[in-house]
């Protein structure tokens, strides 16, 4: 079946084909219209789930806990402040190794109030032990789904994938919808090793000591290296199924370039634009998308980036002290290959707080990393009222 | 039994997450207590607060439960007259109820009377020991005299009551009008009594028809309960005429079926129950009557429902005012001058003093006045070196025990607490002393309080320790009384009891303070599977495992009726 959906729609309808079985949510802008059509898709009988309507997302967190520490698949979704007041239970769920999947509407975080696109609320929640893959299109919102599960429910770890606010979250695009069995053909039924079963009692999360607190954060790492293989091939095994699939990074137009893109999210459409007015200008310029940010895919990245010139990375992001975030984890993965492979890390600044990232500023962007010869300083800001 | 520590050698070995492998028994929580659980039964203020010592928290329970016999009996235990407290007792039980905090107080007095209208003509059997031999006289047969009498029957003595009266009751009978207790209640209560073989021997004035020395020779000892008999005299000028009638004597000839001798504009003075019960007695009587009172409102000693059920009537009260002299033309009166009063100091009692204002002096039309200013003893039939060791009262202890052996005194004619619900439990803690004076055993302590309570040892509980996450607010159940049209014209009963159905809410309203149903809170949140239920002893629901409590007090904090007490580990 197609049908024209949001991003928003198409993140409810992938939680349809995956048969999410109990929905815990909170409302809040741009992410409300999850949560609507979701209900809409319980109410109507088309998803046989348990909506579960919360007062918070600290409790939308707590009940997706819950409901998958007894065995159900679960699903829910947020955004910016909602996402930040899930937080410690967002570690509850990776800790307890719960294969939960959330989808978060990127938004920018309060103050000053901004209900527009970027990356801080999510990549603040770097380091919880989630999975994070980062869409670019309506289509990509729902197979990344139904890829979530498949990749969480074999790691036994909790998955966020994320979209752009409005960008993507309130954009109407074609969408492919596979049937509910169709999906099951390629992601089985929910079955954890270990759940809450009367039948066999256990007690969860309760207290460790040092001799063993940090065995179980290892499992985690364990878990988190098998994940890249596990996700590479639940897109290819997509792909398979279903004629779609994403890959972990995706190069666009990179076999010869010297001058590299990076970026993620909504941003890599209009980059691939920019990139084929400027390769037909000449340029050396390609551009690599990043999809899943956790686990880090530092062997394809580097596979990707040796040898290249220069490398520019668009973030739609600050650490402020810092720089930008996705800067960091390209620095970093390249920093163990040979000097002579190694390229020069450009960060760029952009769109923060939703302001418009067009082609025009990506081919400013093209134009600075190919005509600064060293990458001074940590990052330039782009399009700032100076 | 505790199982072995499990020991991880690597990271391979170990659960996916933080999960118990095996039960929870390796881990002796119970060192790591410094405060401890201990499940008692407390106080609730309700019994605690019953003059009669009922086991009120007991009989509401149960009725919520349903056993209403067995409410019954709990009742049985304490009072012979729970039909007839059900409609009189001021119900201080009410009053103190926690209840009242959250919704409002449980309605307890026609919780009582239900049970007791209920088991009135049919009396489930009670247990009672064998016949001690002894035999004890009681004088009086009001509701001292009576209860005294039934407590030293079930303890398995002979009783004689002489009473002076054609009818037996006292007070009840003679005092009470019949819109209030209805006589075939009083009959139906007193019939138990005389069935369970306690002989009431009516027309028989102690001092006139049998001597009281002849009492203390014939019988092992005298339990002398004669109540208030005396109207206190109005104490204006001219109040020694025939048109100035005691109230209690108009009482009497009222419930005794005999003409009420009161003209046709009586003014009934004072503020009291005779007052208010004399005062719409005439009304039914057809007199334009109205009420006198030197106070105010407030300072009214009279059970606030009948005040506000003689208002709804529509007799006028007139306060801060007293009569100083009777006016008469040709003999007859015309009318009492009175004077107003303002309120002074506190007195005695704790209520401010009238005082009269000078020059203030009205007249009020009336062709009679009823004096209800207070009652006393007539205590003329003691011998006289008795009666030269009474004052106003016989004084007594809480026990009835007097200054002379053998002989006991209980009720208004010892402290002249003026409730039908005091004179029972003077009556009853008197004839446990008896019994066990006769029987040479000690005095029990805690006699005041019912059987079933006496092993509860806490504290009275407070609101604050009812845990009202558990309770609804629910208002009082009250059933409707009687419309005034019709009721003030007859003596028929103004208050109405509760349905079966109504009982039952009303019953259930009860947060049951301080004493355990069972509801198994405490052993569902106990995190450490630390509370045992024991099974085989009935008065003892819970223990804790002091090897696996650690102290936490989630029971005690979930107890809803603080049931569950911390207390240090010593």
């Amino acid at each position: 079946m197609q049908k024209v959906l949001t991003g928003n729609e198409a993140a409810a309808w992938g939680a349809m084909c995956a048969q999410a079985q109990v929905i815990s949510a909170y409302p809040i802008t741009p992410q409300t219209t999850i949560i609507e059509e979701l209900a809409n898709l319980v109410a109507n009988g088309m998803l046989d789930a348990r909506f579960i309507k919360v007062e918070s997302e600290h409790s939308a967190m707590a009940g997706c806990i819950g409901a998958q520490a007894a065995g159900a698949r679960t699903f829910t979704a947020t955004s910016s402040q909602g996402l930040a007041l899930m937080h410690e239970l967002l570690h509850w769920a990776a800790l307890g190794r719960l294969p939960v999947v959330m989808a978060d509407v990127n938004r920018a975080m309060a103050p000053g109030w901004s209900i527009w696109t970027d990356q801080n609320d999510s990549l603040a929640q770097r380091d919880t032990g989630w999975l994070h893959y980062y869409c670019e299109s309506n289509q990509e919102v729902l197979d990344t789904v139904i890829q979530s599960y498949k990749v969480a429910e074999t790691v036994d770890l909790p998955v966020m994938l994320v979209l752009d606010a409005f960008f993507l979250s309130h954009t109407y695009e074609a969408v492919h919808i596979p049937s509910q069995d169709e999906t099951a053909k390629y992601l089985p039924p929910y079955k954890p090793s270990i759940y809450l079963d009367v039948k066999d009692p256990h007690a969860f999360g309760g207290i460790v000591q040092q001799d063993v607190y940090m065995e179980f954060r290892y499992k985690m790492q364990v878990a988190m290296n098998e994940a890249l293989e596990v996700a590479e091939k639940a897109d290819d095994d997509f792909r398979e199924m279903f004629g779609r699939g994403y890959g972990l990074i995706e190069p666009y137009r990179l076999d010869d370039a010297d001058y590299v893109l990076v970026t993620s999210g909504t941003v890599a459409s209009t980059a691939r634009v920019t990139v084929d007015d400027l390769r037909e200008k000449g340029h050396s310029v390609g551009m690599l998308k990043i999809r899943m940010l956790r686990p880090f895919p530092f062997e394809k990245v580097r596979q990707i980036l040796s040898g290249r010139k220069r490398v520019a990375v668009l973030d739609r992001n600050i650490c402020v002290g810092m720089g930008g975030i996705f800067t960091q984890e390209i620095r970093n993965a390249m920093y163990h290959i040979p000097e002579d492979k190694r390229p020069s890390i450009y960060g760029y600044i952009v769109g923060l707080g939703g302001r418009d990232v067009s082609p025009e500023v990506i081919a400013s962007i093209a134009e600075d990393v190919q005509k600064r010869a060293v990458a001074d300083g940590e990052q330039v800001w782009i399009g700032l009222k100076e | 039994m505790a199982q072995k520590p499990i020991i991880y050698k690597s990271w391979r070995e170990m659960p996916l997450m933080t999960a118990s492998m095996g039960d929870t028994t390796i881990n002796k929580t119970g060192s790591w207590r410094n405060v401890e659980p201990h499940h008692v039964e407390q106080v609730p203020p309700c019994s605690f607060r019953c003059p009669a010592g009922n086991d009120v928290v007991s009989f509401v329970t149960l009725a919520a439960e349903g056993r209403l016999e067995d409410a019954w009996r709990v009742l049985a235990q304490t009072t012979p007259f729970p039909g007839t407290c059900g409609r009189v007792c001021p119900h201080p039980c009410e009053t103190e109820c926690n209840r009242a905090q959250f919704g409002e107080a449980i309605n307890i007095h026609s919780i009582e009377r239900y049970i007791g209208d209920l088991f009135r003509d049919n009396p489930p059997e009670l247990k009672r020991p064998p016949y001690t031999g002894k035999h004890i006289a009681v004088i009086g047969s009001g509701p001292a005299g009576l209860s005294c009498a039934y407590q030293l029957k079930m303890m398995g003595n002979a009783v004689t009551v002489f009473e002076a009266h054609s009818k037996p009751g006292g007070m009840l009978r003679v005092g009470i009008p019949d819109y209030r207790l209805p006589p075939d209640v009083l009959d139906g209560e007193i019939r138990r009594i005389v069935d369970m073989g306690v002989e009431i021997l009516t027309d028989h004035r102690v001092g006139v028809d049998v001597s009281f020395q002849k009492l203390m020779d014939k019988f092992d000892a005298v339990f002398v309960a004669v109540g208030f008999t005396n109207s206190r005299p109005l104490g204006a000028e001219g109040d020694d005429g025939d048109d100035v009638i005691p109230g209690i004597e108009v009482l009497r000839r009222i419930n005794l079926g005999m003409k009420d001798g009161v003209g046709d504009k009586p003014l009934v003075v004072g503020g009291g129950n005779t007052a208010m019960d004399v005062a719409r007695s005439l009304l039914r009587n057809g007199r334009d009557v109205s009420v006198i009172y030197r106070r105010t409102r407030h300072e009214m000693p009279a059970i606030t429902e009948e005040i506000e059920e003689l208002i709804e009537e529509g007799i006028e009260i007139t306060f801060l005012a007293t009569p100083v002299e009777v006016i008469r033309e040709n003999g007859r009166m015309t009318g009492v001058k009175c004077i107003r009063m303002k309120l002074g100091e506190p007195d005695d009692s704790g209520r401010r003093r009238p005082v009269p204002i000078e020059g203030s002096e009205y007249i009020i039309k009336a062709d009679c006045v009823v004096t209800a200013i207070g009652e006393t003893t007539d205590l003329t039939f003691l011998p006289d070196e008795i009666l030269a060791k009474t004052s106003w009262n016989i004084p007594a202890d809480e026990l009835g025990r007097t200054l002379f052996s053998k002989m006991y005194a209980g009720g208004d004619v010892a402290d002249g607490a003026g409730t039908v619900t005091a004179a029972i439990g003077y009556g009853r803690r008197a004839a446990i002393a008896i019994d066990a004076s006769l029987r040479g055993e000690a005095i029990p302590e805690n006699a005041a309080v019912s059987p079933s309570l006496r092993d509860r040892t806490g504290y009275v509980v407070p609101f604050e320790e009812i845990n009202l996450a558990y309770f609804e607010e629910l208002p009082r159940l009250e059933p409707v009384p009687l419309e005034i049209e019709p009721r003030i014209k007859t003596y028929d009963e103004v208050r109405q009891g509760f349905s079966e159905e109504d009982l039952t809410r009303e019953a259930r309203r009860c947060f049951s303070c301080g004493t355990c149903p069972a509801c198994d809170n405490c052993f569902i949140f106990c995190p450490d599977v630390a509370v045992i239920k024991v099974k085989d002893d009935p008065d003892k629901f819970y223990i804790v495992d002091t090897e696996y409590c650690k102290g936490c007090g989630l029971c005690a904090a979930e107890c809803p009726r603080s049931c569950i007490v911390m207390k240090s580990v010593r």
